[in-house]
């Protein structure tokens, strides 16, 4: 069974799944997993879905595109391989960073470079502004998974050095926290 | 994926509402270190408290950083000495005590408990020498905590021992003179007292106990009055139900901590894990304190009318979100009144809103009782052995644990001040009124007998 992977992106509005569900559907496919989200207005889906031996990906697109057209939608569409399909995760252990501090260019991108360098990988990412417009109560969440492997301490200590140059508190905590305070 | 209100309400907890693990306790059984030599006895602690804690403090810090919940403090409690030191004369167990400081010192603990006797239906050898030994140790030692059974709801109320704790707590108080009594901050008279209580004075591994046990005290009250005024922010006009409704849910979260910082210590020690014990235990800092609870609910101070009712309601909304987030709950489990260890308590007693026999009443609906009470240092063995009567009765037929923690301050009187630092804070001296005069109820000793629903096999 061949697998692709698609992406919709465009502005929300009534109709984009039913739209894109119903192409997959007539074209004797079938969507095996989907994770949309919605982000100031605007839609993003991504549908994870096996279509017939015959079907071709960058034919499947053509007439994707097509089809939600009239949406003011966008589509890609691209072959998954048979490693990708069937993946093997890391033994990972899922922790969260949280940064709070006044907002400003480059924050992401220098935080997640060193999450990066230890090979941990973000699994989310939400950005909150608790004070509405006030940078200083912007608080950054990543979701991480650490593989077992990582020197936990030393990635610990390179992002506290990174925060304290970017003038954020940071705090790095397992997951387990959350749900065990949270969730019954 | 966690939601961001889940994140957000957490950090919050933790950045501005002192959310922390208050206390793991490590319970370790000396039973088999007992011997006839006093050198080995000691040795065998030594040896025993080393062996089985010595990696407590590392795992309880590794633990609490990788969940970002500082583990406070970290504590022992042993096998009461009373009993696997019941061959020795009250000197060797005052080296005891000495050896157990020592030990506890060496693996970085700041406290030890354990110095106990039970002895509520009657006072055996070894309980009587550790008695007679308790002022000595109490004065050459910093982290031993001593506890004394005296009385329970089925054997009653052992009133020799009643009174000569009076006289214990008096010559304890002499010994420290100089630090006004330190000594008995360390000593606490107990009715009921509960065998795996991971908070000080009264720590002690029961004889029902395992070789080791994690037992865990979970976080103080500053989230509990920080929740209370951000919801009667959003809603003042939120009714004593709704409020009794979100202490719960409060407290079902700090013990969810607790349980889950308490398991994994437990498991990364290859200990048995024991207990959540779900008391709110203040500390002299602003924003740490039972006392602001009070004022959150509405009242002027504690001590003013009112005061036992909002402490019922708050102990009960506490113990039901407890017992409802960890699957063994024990230890005190209710809300601390420490006089001299929670500020605002202590600025309540000084202003004159609570008064001794008030603070005896609150204690029919809280956990503890007397604790931490700085009492003239004129104050008689008869008087404080009545007090220690009437706290005990308390206890002994509400079929709860009650607990005296007395300590009258050499030289000082009413109205003056009382310096114990650190963790123990400070505290005025609270007026005992109507002691003038002989008190014969105490002097006939013998035993209180159990009330009649102890007969409820």
């Amino acid at each position: 069974m061949k697998k692709v992977i698609i992406s919709v992106v465009g502005r929300d509005r009534p109709g984009i799944i039913a739209t894109v569900t119903r192409f997959l559907f007539d074209r004797g496919c079938n969507v095996e997993n989907v994770s949309q989200t919605i982000l100031q207005a605007q839609f993003s889906g991504i549908f994870i879905a096996s279509i017939p031996a015959d079907a071709a990906a960058d034919e499947l697109e053509m007439s994707l595109v097509d089809a939600i057209a009239h949406l003011g939608m966008f589509a890609h569409v691209r072959d998954l391989s048979a490693a990708e399909a069937n993946p093997v995760f890391e033994d990972a252990e899922p922790f969260v960073i949280s940064t709070r501090g006044p907002d400003r260019k480059g924050l992401v991108a220098r935080v997640t470079e060193v999450i990066a360098a230890y090979g941990v990988n973000v699994t989310n990412l939400q950005a909150v502004f608790k004070g509405g417009d006030d940078p200083d109560r912007n608080v950054m969440i990543y979701e991480v998974d650490i593989p077992r492997g990582v020197d936990r301490q030393a990635l610990q200590t390179d992002l506290r050095k990174t925060a304290a140059e970017l003038d954020l508190d940071i705090a790095i905590q397992h997951r387990n926290i959350f749900e065990a305070i949270n969730r019954i | 994926m966690l939601t961001q209100r889940e994140i957000l309400s957490t950090l919050e907890m933790l950045q501005n509402e002192h959310l922390d693990v208050r206390t793991v306790t490590l319970g370790i059984n000396l039973f088999d270190c007992a011997s006839h030599e006093p050198e080995r006895l000691r040795e065998n602690v030594r040896n025993r408290i080393a062996a089985v804690a010595g990696h407590l403090v590392t795992v309880c810090n590794e633990v609490g950083d990788k969940y970002g919940i500082p583990v406070v403090n970290k504590r022992i409690a042993v096998s009461p000495v009373a009993a696997f030191g019941a061959a020795h004369a009250s000197e060797d167990l005052v080296a005891v005590a000495e050896t157990m400081d020592a030990a506890a010192g060496s693996v970085n603990v700041d406290f030890i408990g354990g110095f106990s006797a039970l002895v509520e239906k009657g006072m055996a050898r070894g309980d009587r020498a550790l008695i007679e030994a308790i002022p000595d140790a109490m004065a050459r030692t910093e982290r031993v905590c001593a506890s004394i059974n005296v009385a329970s709801s089925r054997a009653g109320i052992n009133m020799d021992a009643v009174s000569l704790m009076g006289r214990t707590i008096k010559r304890a108080a002499a010994l420290t003179a100089q630090r006004d009594g330190i000594g008995c901050a360390k000593l606490c008279v107990f009715a009921n007292i509960p065998q795996d209580i991971p908070f000080m004075a009264g720590a002690y591994l029961g004889i029902g106990e395992a070789d080791a046990v994690i037992n865990v005290g979970v976080s103080g009250p500053g989230v509990v009055k920080k929740a209370i005024d951000r919801a009667l922010e959003a809603h003042p006009d939120m009714d004593l139900g709704q409020i009794s409704e979100l202490i719960k849910r409060t407290a079902y979260k700090v013990t969810r901590v607790g349980e889950l910082i308490g398991r994994e210590v437990a498991e990364q020690l290859g200990i048995a894990f024991g207990v959540v014990d779900l008391s709110l235990a203040p500390t002299p800092n602003v924003g740490d304190s039972v006392g602001e609870i009070f004022q959150s609910l509405g009242l002027k101070a504690i001590g003013v009318p009112g005061t036992t009712a909002a402490l019922a309601l708050l102990n009960d909304a506490v113990k039901k979100g407890g017992a409802f987030a960890s699957s063994h709950v024990g230890g005190l489990s209710g809300a601390f009144i420490p006089v001299s260890e929670d500020l605002n308590i202590s600025e309540s007693a000084e202003a004159g809103h609570l008064s001794l026999e008030k603070l005896e009443a609150v204690t029919s609906v809280c956990s503890v009782g007397l604790d931490m009470v700085a009492l003239p240092g004129d104050t008689s063995e008869e008087t404080l052995a009545a007090i220690i009567a009437d706290e005990m009765a308390i206890g002994v037929i509400n079929k709860k644990t009650t607990a005296a923690r007395l300590i009258p301050v050499p030289g000082k009187k009413a109205g003056e001040k009382a310096y114990f630092g650190g963790l123990l804070g400070q505290s005025v001296i609270m007026p005992v009124n109507n002691a003038a005069g002989d008190n014969r109820f105490i002097r006939h000793g013998g035993r209180i007998p159990a009330p009649i629903h102890s007969l409820n096999n």
